[in-house]
């Protein structure tokens, strides 16, 4: 499939990613959005209800939502490839997907004959694919508005499917609609301002005929919300602030961020999403902002009806350190506990450990064992002198960043990312006079100076028991390159789980014992989380990640392939 | 009941350090303590502290509301005379309840001074936290004997009041990192018109504290210690502490009771460096919970 004269891929391409003084920012896009069809007529027309996204999870032939389920599990029950069979896996093939840019998104596949694939990556950029060879069958562009204020990258992680539409979120804080049948757009919606600071990058969720969408631009000084949007007629049902009124002093809540920037997790029981909260605003400089800054760096649970808030749980309260919770949270049921709840809300932070919640109520069950080292924790407050610097671990990427942790029903352990790299984080203190910078923070990285207790490795992947918080295993990941492992995990019913490294190996390791039991290597770094699929058409099983440099800090050089692999029956 | 902090504010070497700071020379002696240094401190007149004190003495005095200030001051009081049984309670048994309690009339009292401008006031005629201010400020205080005697009336033993005073005098430098919002210039990072005065957040930040312990405890309560929980009972006793002695000044604002016109300057300035440094205090030693500071769990 020649992508050259594809306009959506082009204009897609000829978008730049500047970088400016507190971030990054887009130049040279096109003026309307572009949908380029090719052999959309493939598609079969079936529309995804709310059975089949309910059944995700269970289903081997779906993977229907950003978490493979709506309790973020990210498991696959195909269950051709096993921890006997997976040296087998090989290669089908590799797609170029010809835009060159963040490629940390997860791929979605709808069942049928053929299967479609709904891939996004960066700058807004989607495929509908025929996954069977890895044609194209229509590409969209989103023409992102000149001028959006991005922290880290010009990410995109994923689709969402309800009906006849695919729905994307969009660089400028909006979501945009999608006939997936086409590739037409059906209707946009912006969900805050981008002028002011805001974006978004995950993939939204859907339920009940609902978007379930979130808020980034918490370096920019906005105010996090949580948004639920009618899949059909694109308006905002309800619009929830992170942040409550009485939990703030004064004004400072009116830029405390406390952003939402990842897939919100789905509890169809209790009927209420958890989302991970993002840090509190300005970042660096607590003293204007006293108190706990509730929920920011934690989880909430909204109800999904009214956005309600039901409970908050902080795991770095009154941050200084942007440890930021992001990763999606994890929902478990039937945890075989002795005393005590059965149903988590895993949360795996930036603070390098993970949390077990009781969904109720927010309580902690217990508290992991550390992933990755704690070196000078929580230092700096209060703020040390002008001069002083002290390098910590984990430094500002964590722990765990937003990489997705995925849940092995075969085993019943939480595997997750943490980077556990050293960086410094200082403030500039000096008196005030006119026309020169009067305080503020900065971050290092990495540090000026190594403390001996560092490992050196720079990333850790574990097992978790979510049952009693063991760290059941660990992988120490080095990379020559320094660069942060930027993807997340896929676990399969069999007692897999799947990890690409910013080494450029996707890993298959056995989920009991965490040894590597299959690798492939790719010269560019994996940033994207794993996903599979069974089709029965083929009577094959795949597996399927994007593969490129992607990031904040550290992403390691660009890359453009998905890449799928198959193994037979 | 005396509630001594673990992580002691009260070292000896702290407590020499306060003597050096109010110029008192207690080589080889181990009693410093409030009581014993006011009587060994020279008085230091500074006129700055006069002026600013009647400056607010005339812009706040007929906003207050005296009746209020006394009933809600003695109602402080009477949280600060309760933190034992809070104490002996050990963890909240729900998220809002035995803190949220201790903190409502320290609340009331936030309310009425937000709604009389008393913290933008304050931030308008008080100067920064700068090594000198804080020294002027520290030996005001010692000298002020109707404070001293109001904290002994509420429960305040001379240990813990020489640790709210160390509060004061050592901590210059973390002091000076709070700033003024009127004087935090429009060309940091972040956008100043929403930050609220420097005494407000002070003040706001500390019940903001005490409310979230209630909610912080219970839902951490797999990592807390009875160390955690005598840390977050003192320093629930000090920012209450630093909030009496804002009420205290407020009132005497309101009546022209007591204080002189330095006094008040001190005071009010004192309330609120007890309240910056016990809520930084709680912070790292109730909040952040490290591993090495954590329950050993009972699940592995």
């Amino acid at each position: 499939m020649a992508l050259r004269n594809d306009r959506a891929v082009q204009a897609a391409r000829d978008i730049e990613l500047v970088e400016i003084e507190d971030g990054y920012t887009l130049v040279g896009g096109p003026e309307e959005s572009i949908t380029q069809q090719h052999d959309s007529d493939r598609i079969p027309e079936v529309d995804v209800d709310q059975e089949m996204l309910s059944n995700s999870g269970e289903d081997p032939e779906s993977w229907l939502m950003y978490g493979g389920n709506y309790e973020q599990h990210r498991v696959t029950t195909a269950d051709l490839i096993t921890p006997d069979t997976v040296s087998d896996l090989e290669l089908e093939y590799e797609l170029s997907v010809g835009t060159g840019s963040s490629m940390e998104g997860t791929p979605i596949v709808v069942p049928g004959d053929p299967p479609v694939m709904y891939q996004t990556n960066g700058p807004n950029h989607m495929k509908a694919i025929d996954p069977r060879e890895g044609e194209v069958l229509w590409s969209y562009t989103y023409a992102v508005p000149m001028g959006v204020e991005l922290c880290c990258d010009d990410n995109n992680r994923g689709a969402a499917v309800w009906g006849d539409k695919v729905y994307m979120t969009t660089l400028d804080s909006g979501v945009v609609a999608l006939n997936r049948y086409t590739g037409e757009e059906e209707w946009y919606t912006s969900t805050a301002d981008h002028e002011v600071g805001y974006s978004a990058t995950w993939a939204p969720v859907i339920h009940d005929g609902t978007i379930y969408t979130g808020s980034a631009g918490g370096e920019y000084g906005v105010l996090g919300f949580e948004a639920a949007i009618d899949a059909e007629s694109g308006e905002i049902q309800w619009q929830t602030d992170t942040l409550p009124e009485d939990e703030w002093v004064g004004a400072s809540r009116e830029h405390g961020c406390g952003t939402t920037w990842m897939t919100p997790t789905i509890d169809e029981e209790r009927g209420v999403l958890y989302t991970a909260v993002a840090n509190p605003g300005p970042d660096f400089d607590g003293t204007v902002r006293p108190g706990p800054n509730f929920p920011t760096c934690g989880t909430i649970a909204l109800d999904l009806e009214s956005g309600e808030f039901q409970w908050g749980f902080q795991s770095s309260p009154h941050d200084v350190w942007d440890y930021d919770a992001v990763a999606p949270r994890v929902l478990l049921r039937d945890v075989d506990v002795d005393d005590g709840p059965s149903e988590m809300v895993v949360g795996s932070d930036k603070t390098g450990w993970v949390y077990m919640m009781d969904a109720e109520s927010g309580q902690l069950h217990e508290r992991s064992q550390e992933i990755c080292q704690h070196i000078n924790m929580w230092e700096m407050i209060p703020h040390i002198s002008a001069d002083e610097r002290i390098p910590f671990v984990p430094g500002a990427p964590g722990g765990n960043d937003w990489q997705p942790p995925s849940y092995n029903p075969e085993t019943g352990y939480v595997y997750v990312v943490h980077q556990n790299f050293p960086q410094d984080l200082y403030w500039r203190y000096e008196e005030y006079s006119e026309g020169n910078p009067y305080w503020g923070g900065g971050l290092d990285d990495p540090a000026s100076e190594m403390p001996d207790e560092w490992n050196e490795s720079i990333t850790a992947f574990a097992a978790v028991d979510p049952a009693t918080g063991e760290r059941v295993w660990r992988d120490w990941i080095e990379s020559e390159d320094e660069f942060y492992m930027w993807g997340g995990s896929m676990s399969t019913a069999t007692g897999l789980v799947f990890n690409g490294t910013q080494n450029g190996n996707l890993v298959a390791y056995d989920g009991e014992s965490g040894d590597r039991l299959w690798e492939h290597e790719f010269d560019v770094p994996i940033s994207a989380s794993p996903m599979s699929w069974y089709d029965p058409g083929e009577e094959k099983q795949y597996v399927a990640v994007q593969v490129g440099g992607s990031g904040w800090l550290r992403q390691g050089t660009r890359g453009d392939t998905l890449a799928v692999f198959s193994m037979g029956a | 009941m005396s509630q001594t902090p673990t992580t002691s504010n009260t070292k000896l070497a702290e407590r020499g350090d306060l003597a050096t700071v109010l110029g008192v020379d207690t080589a080889g002696e181990e009693d410093v303590t409030w009581t014993n240094l006011a009587g060994r401190v020279e008085p230091r007149p500074d006129p700055t502290f006069a002026s600013r004190g009647a400056t607010i003495r005339d812009d706040l005095g007929d906003r207050l509301d005296p009746d209020l200030l006394e009933r809600e001051r003695e109602r402080i009081a009477d949280e600060i005379g309760r933190l034992p049984d809070v104490r002996a309670a050990g963890v909240p048994d729900e998220p809002e309840g035995l803190y949220t309690e201790v903190a409502e009339p320290g609340w009331r009292l936030y309310d009425h001074l937000l709604e009389v401008g008393f913290f933008e006031r304050l931030d308008e005629t008080l100067p920064r936290f700068t090594a000198e201010h804080v020294e002027t400020t520290a030996r005001e205080l010692v000298l002020t004997e109707p404070l001293s005697s109001a904290l002994d009336d509420v429960g305040f033993d001379e240990g813990e009041k020489t640790a709210l005073l160390s509060a004061v005098a050592n901590d210059s430098e973390r002091l000076s990192r709070w700033v003024p919002s009127n004087q935090i210039p429009d060309d940091v990072e972040f956008d100043t018109s929403t930050i609220p005065p420097l005494h407000q957040r002070a003040m706001g930040g500390a019940l903001l504290w005490i409310r979230g312990l209630d909610r912080h405890l219970w839902q951490n309560e797999v990592l807390v210690t009875e160390e955690i929980l005598d840390d977050a009972a003192w320093y629930v006793k000090a920012m209450l502490g630093g909030l009496f002695v804002s009420a205290t000044a407020a009132h005497d604002l309101a009546t022209a009771e007591r204080f002189t016109d330095e006094q008040l300057t001190a005071a009010l300035t004192a309330g609120t460096a007890v309240q910056i440094v016990s809520q930084e205090e709680l912070l790292h030693a109730v909040f952040y919970i490290t591993d090495e500071m954590r329950a050993p769990s009972e699940l592995r």
